[in-house]
C-alpha cells in the first residue's frame, strides 16, 4: 500500500519537477565546444541531462548538489581495460579474462562482468562510470571475443552494452599460437572473407549501416562467427590490439580492402602511420603514459603519441590494453593520469577530454558521453583538475543517480586512520 | 676509452697516496671491502643560480621566490635575494626547485625492457639457484645501456637503488646508481652511502620454494624460518671472523654468503626487505631485534599502515606504493593513502617504483598518496610530500648528509620543473647531478641516449 501511495506522490509531482537532481555553480565540461560553461546549472530529469545553463535556475524542492565552481565533466569512459574480469589477477581462479573453448571463436565477455568487484568500485570512486572491456586471446589466434561496454552503477549488474566489436591480437611471440605474424593476418583475412561468402550466399540482408548511438552496436548479432557479419556489415568495429608500424599499416589495409571499421588499440609505433590511419579513419586506443618498449614490437613507444595522432587528424581514446600487470588496478586514475600525461606532451587540453569521454564511445560505436540536453545523466563533480592524480571524484552520478565513491581501501584506510 | 683509462690509472695513484694514511685504522673486514669499485666520475660542474622559484627544500621547508646557488658541483647558498658571484643566471620565476627524486627499489639494468625469451628463461633480476643468494651483486648483471635510465633521468630522476628480485629469501646485494650515461654500471656508481641488501619474505619465496625443481621453503613459516637458520650461522661464523681478527682464533675460510649476512649482523650492510602483510612484517623486525640489527625499510610493505608503531620502534622506514594493490593475495589490503597514514604515525615514509615506468613519476605517485589522504581528512602539504622522494629515501641509502635535501654543502643534485612537481603537466626543466646539467629540456639530445636505441628502425622520427 506504501509502495502504490508514493507511486501516485510522484506522478502527481511529476509535471511540476521532472528534474531529479540539480548541479549548480559547475565549470561544465560539455564536450560540445572546446571550453567550458561556467556557473553552469545542470539539470538531470531521471537518467538524462536536462539542461546546461549558465546560472541557470533550479526549480523547488530538487536535490541540489553545489560544486563549488569545480569542474563537473561527463562520466569517465576507459577505452580499453578488463575491470569485471579479473579480482585477484595472480590468481587464475578470480580471472575471467580468457576463453580456453578449443570449438568457439567466441567470448562475450558480458556474462562474466563482475559489478561487485573491488576493482570497480575504485575505478567509479576515481570517476570512472563507462568502461570498455575486452577479452584477452583465446585459443583461435588472432582472436579473443568480444568486448562490451560496463557502466559502473552500484551493484552487480553492470552490463551496458554486449557484444560492441570483435577484438584480435597480433603481433611477435605468439608462437605459442599461430606463429609469424603474416599466419595471424592471414587467418584474419580468411576469417573476414569466409564470413563474406556466407553472406553473399543470401545472409546479407543486414547490410545497412547504422549511426552511432542508434540500436545496439552489433545490430543484435552474438558472439564469434555471427559478429564477423557484423564487422563486415559495418554494424561493429573490429578492434585490433597491435602496436608495431607494419602491423598498424597492415590494419589500415584490412580497413580499406574490407570496407570494415578498425581500431587500432594499443599502438605504440601509431605515430608513424599517423597520416594513413588519419586517412583511413582508424581510430586508435592507447595508454600514453607508456614509453619504453616492452616488447620489440613497441620500440619508438613514445608519450607524445596521441599528440601526434590528433594533429594528423585521427581519432583518440585513453585505454589499457595489455599494461602494466597493475593497469586493471587503476582503471580511472591510470585513465586521468594518462590523459594528462598527454597533455603534458602537447595534446590539447580539450582533446583529452574527448579522449576520456565521447571518443572512446564514438570510436566503439556507441556514441554519447556529452553533457548535452537529453544525453545519458553519466557525470562527476571533481574538486580540481580532473586529470590531475592529485584531485578527487566528489560526486559520480550513473544513470542520474549518486553512486557510491567510498572504496574498500577507503574504508581501510579510514578503519587505521588513527592506529599509532 | 682512453680518457677514462687514464683517469682510472690517476685514480688508482690518489688512492695509494692515500694508503699510509687510511692504513693507521684497522683493515675493513671482509664484509665492508667493496669487490666493484666504483668509477664514477664528477663531472665538470654547470655553475648557476637559479632565481625567484618555489623551493621545496626536501627536508621540509618550503622559500617562495628563492634562490638556489650552486658551485663546484655543490649547494653553495639558498635563500632570497642571493648576489650573484658571476654565475649563469636562471629565471625559474613560477617554476619549482626540489632535489633529484630517489628511487630506492628498480630493477632497471635487469628487468630490461623491451624483454624478450631469453628473459623469460632466465631472468638478471635475481638469482634462484638457491634461496639464499646473500653472496650476489646485482651490478654484475645490470645492463648500462638500459633505456630506463634515460627516461627516468629525463624525468627528474638523479639517484637509483637497483635491487635483486623478490624471490630468493637472501636476494643479495644492491647497488646505488646516477642515471648518467656510461658504458658499465661502475661508471654510475655512487659512493658514499652504506651497502645495500635485499631480503624477501611472503609469496614470492614461498611460491619459489613450492615448485618441484626448486630449492627452498614453500610456506611462511618455513621462510622465516630459513631466514632465522641463516642469521645464526652467520653470527658464529662473525664471531669466528672477529676472534681471528683479534689472534685468538683461525680464520674461516672465506664465504661469501655467510660474510653478507655478518655484514647486517654488524650494521655494515643495510637490509631492504620486501614484505606485504603485517604478520609478515612483525615477523621481519621481530627476527632484527633476535639478531640485533635494524632494517632500513621494509618494501611494499602493504599493510605497514596497520602496524605504524612497530615500523617507527624499530626506527625501520616503509618504501610504499601510491596504487599498486590487489594483483595478489597478500596486495589485497593496499591503500593509496598509506604514505600519508604512515607520515601521521611518526614513520619514516618513502615512494618505491620497483617499475621503470613507475620510476618515472614518484611525485605524481605521492600526489596521488596525497589526495587519497585527504578523503580521510589527512592533508599533507607539498613541503612534506617531497621528503617523500628526496630526504627520506636519501636517509635509507645513508646518502642523507649528501643528497636529498638542498642545503649548503650537499651535492647539487638538483631539478628545476616547470610548475609545481606533483603536477601531472610539470616536466623537468633542467636536472643536476652533482652540479652538472644532466638534462636540458630546452636541448634534448638530437638522437636516442642508450646505444640500445641508436639507429633502430621505429625509434626515431
Amino acid at each position: 500500500m506504501r509502495m502504490l501511495a508514493s507511486a501516485i506522490a510522484l506522478a502527481i509531482a511529476a509535471p511540476a519537477s521532472a528534474q531529479s537532481l540539480a548541479i549548480v555553480h559547475a565549470e561544465a565540461w560539455t564536450m560540445e565546444g572546446d571550453t567550458p560553461v561556467h556557473d553552469a546549472t545542470i539539470l538531470v530529469d531521471g537518467s538524462r541531462i536536462l539542461s546546461v545553463k549558465a546560472g541557470g535556475e533550479v526549480p523547488a524542492g530538487v536535490r541540489t548538489i553545489d560544486a563549488q565552481g569545480k569542474p563537473v565533466t561527463p562520466g569517465l569512459v576507459n577505452g580499453a581495460t578488463q575491470i569485471g574480469l579479473v579480482e585477484i589477477s595472480g590468481s587464475d581462479d578470480t580471472v575471467d579474462t580468457a576463453s580456453r573453448d578449443e570449438r568457439n571463436a567466441g567470448d562475450d565477455v558480458s556474462r562474466a562482468l563482475n559489478g561487485n568487484s573491488t576493482l570497480v568500485s575504485l575505478a567509479r570512486a576515481d570517476g570512472i562510470t563507462r568502461a570498455l572491456v575486452y577479452p584477452s586471446p583465446s585459443r583461435h589466434a588472432p582472436f579473443s571475443g568480444e568486448p562490451a561496454f560496463a557502466r559502473l552503477r552500484d551493484g552487480v549488474d553492470i552490463l551496458d552494452v554486449a557484444n560492441v566489436g570483435v577484438y584480435a591480437v597480433i603481433g611477435g611471440g605468439a608462437w605459442d599460437r599461430l606463429g609469424s605474424r603474416a599466419v595471424q593476418w592471414s587467418a584474419l583475412r580468411h576469417a573476414l572473407e569466409e564470413a563474406r561468402r556466407g553472406m553473399d550466399d543470401g545472409d546479407a540482408g543486414r547490410k545497412g549501416k547504422k549511426g552511432h548511438g542508434d540500436g545496439p552496436p552489433g545490430g543484435g548479432r552474438h558472439a564469434g562467427a555471427e559478429l564477423i557479419r557484423g564487422v563486415l556489415a559495418g554494424e561493429v568495429p573490429l578492434a585490433v590490439q597491435t602496436h608495431r608500424e607494419s602491423d598498424i599499416r597492415q590494419a589500415v589495409a584490412l580497413a580499406e580492402d574490407f570496407g570494415i571499421r578498425v581500431i587500432v588499440v594499443g599502438g605504440a609505433q601509431a605515430w608513424r602511420a599517423a597520416d594513413a590511419l588519419a586517412k583511413a579513419k582508424v581510430a586508435v586506443v592507447l595508454d600514453p603514459l607508456v614509453n619504453l618498449p616492452f616488447n620489440f614490437d613497441q620500440l619508438g613507444a613514445r608519450q607524445d603519441n596521441a599528440a601526434l595522432l590528433v594533429k594528423a587528424g585521427v581519432r583518440v581514446a585513453v585505454g589499457q590494453a595489455g599494461g602494466a600487470i597493475h593497469a586493471n588496478y587503476n582503471a580511472g586514475m591510470g585513465l586521468r593520469e594518462g590523459a594528462g600525461i598527454a597533455v603534458a606532451n602537447g595534446l590539447p587540453y580539450i582533446e583529452a577530454l574527448r579522449a576520456v569521454t565521447v571518443n572512446p564511445l564514438a570510436i566503439w560505436g556507441r556514441g554519447g558521453g556529452a553533457l548535452t540536453p537529453g544525453a545519458d545523466a553519466d557525470l562527476v563533480v571533481w574538486d580540481g583538475d580532473p586529470l590531475e592524480p592529485s584531485t578527487n571524484a566528489v560526486s559520480v552520478i550513473v544513470e542520474g543517480r549518486e553512486a557510491s565513491t567510498r572504496s574498500r581501501q577507503d574504508l581501510l584506510a579510514e578503519r587505521y586512520r588513527d592506529a599509532r | 676509452m682512453r680518457n677514462r683509462a687514464g683517469l682510472a690509472a690517476v685514480l688508482t695513484a690518489v688512492f695509494a697516496l692515500a694508503a699510509p694514511a687510511g692504513a693507521q685504522r684497522a683493515a675493513p673486514l671482509p664484509w665492508q671491502e667493496d669487490p666493484f669499485p666504483s668509477r664514477y666520475q664528477t663531472p665538470p660542474p654547470d655553475d648557476m643560480l637559479l632565481r625567484g622559484a618555489t623551493i621545496l627544500d626536501g627536508a621540509g621547508g618550503r622559500i617562495d621566490g628563492g634562490d638556489v646557488l650552486i658551485r663546484g658541483g655543490k649547494i653553495a647558498a639558498v635563500g632570497k635575494g642571493l648576489a650573484n658571484p658571476g654565475v649563469r643566471e636562471v629565471d625559474a620565476a613560477g617554476r619549482w626547485v626540489t632535489p633529484g627524486v630517489i628511487d630506492v627499489h628498480s630493477h632497471d639494468g635487469t628487468f630490461v625492457l623491451p624483454l624478450t625469451s631469453i628473459d623469460r628463461e632466465a631472468s638478471d633480476v635475481s638469482e634462484v639457484a638457491s634461496p639464499n643468494s646473500a653472496d650476489t651483486w646485482i651490478e654484475t648483471a645490470v645492463n648500462a645501456q638500459d633505456m630506463a635510465f634515460d627516461r627516468a633521468l629525463s624525468n627528474g630522476v638523479t639517484t637509483i637503488q637497483i635491487l635483486p628480485g623478490s624471490t630468493p629469501i637472501f636476494a643479495g646485494h644492491s647497488v646505488v646508481v646516477k642515471p648518467v650515461r656510461a658504458p658499465t654500471v661502475w661508471g654510475m656508481k655512487a659512493t658514499g652511502g652504506v651497502q645495500g641488501f635485499k631480503m624477501a619474505c611472503g609469496e614470492n619465496p614461498k611460491s619459489w620454494g613450492a615448485d618441484d625443481d626448486n630449492e627452498g621453503p614453500t610456506s611462511r613459516q618455513g621462510v622465516v624460518t630459513y631466514m632465522r637458520q641463516q642469521f645464526l650461522n652467520a653470527r658464529r661464523y662473525k664471531r669466528a671472523v672477529e676472534q681471528a681478527r683479534a689472534g685468538t682464533g683461525a680464520m674461516p675460510p672465506r664465504d661469501l654468503k655467510l660474510e653478507a649476512l655478518a655484514g647486517i649482523l654488524s650494521g655494515d650492510i643495510r637490509v631492504n626487505v620486501h614484505c606485504y602483510r603485517a604478520g609478515d612484517i612483525a615477523a621481519v623486525l621481530t627476527i632484527a631485534r633476535e639478531f640485533g640489527f635494524r632494517v632500513g625499510a621494509i618494501h611494499h610493505a602493504t599493510e605497514a599502515y596497520k602496524i605504524p608503531g612497530l615500523l617507527r620502534e624499530a626506527g625501520t622506514c616503509a618504501a610504499v606504493w601510491a596504487d599498486w594493490w590487489g594483483f595478489k593475495l597478500e596486495a589485497q589490503d593496499a591503500v593509496r593513502a598509506e604514505a600519508p597514514l604512515l607520515e601521521r604515525a611518526g614513520v619514516c615514509v618513502m615512494m618505491h617504483s620497483d617499475s621503470p615506468a613507475d620510476g618515472q613519476r614518484l611525485n605524481i605517485a605521492a600526489a596521488k598518496a596525497a589526495a587519497a589522504g585527504r578523503r580521510i581528512g589527512i592533508d599533507t602539504p607539498p613541503e612534506t610530500m617531497i621528503k617523500w622522494t628526496t630526504s627520506n629515501p636519501a636517509k635509507l641509502l645513508g646518502l642523507d648528509k649528501r643528497i636529498g635535501t638542498i642545503a649548503p654543502g650537499y651535492q647539487a643534485d638538483v631539478v628545476l620543473w616547470s610548475g609545481d612537481p606533483f603536477s601531472v603537466y610539470s616536466r623537468a626543466d633542467l636536472v643536476l647531478i652533482d652540479g652538472a646539467v644532466a638534462w636540458d629540456r630546452a636541448r634534448p639530445p638530437s638522437r636516442p641516449v642508450s646505444d640500445f636505441e641508436l639507429g633502430r628502425g621505429g625509434v626515431e622520427p
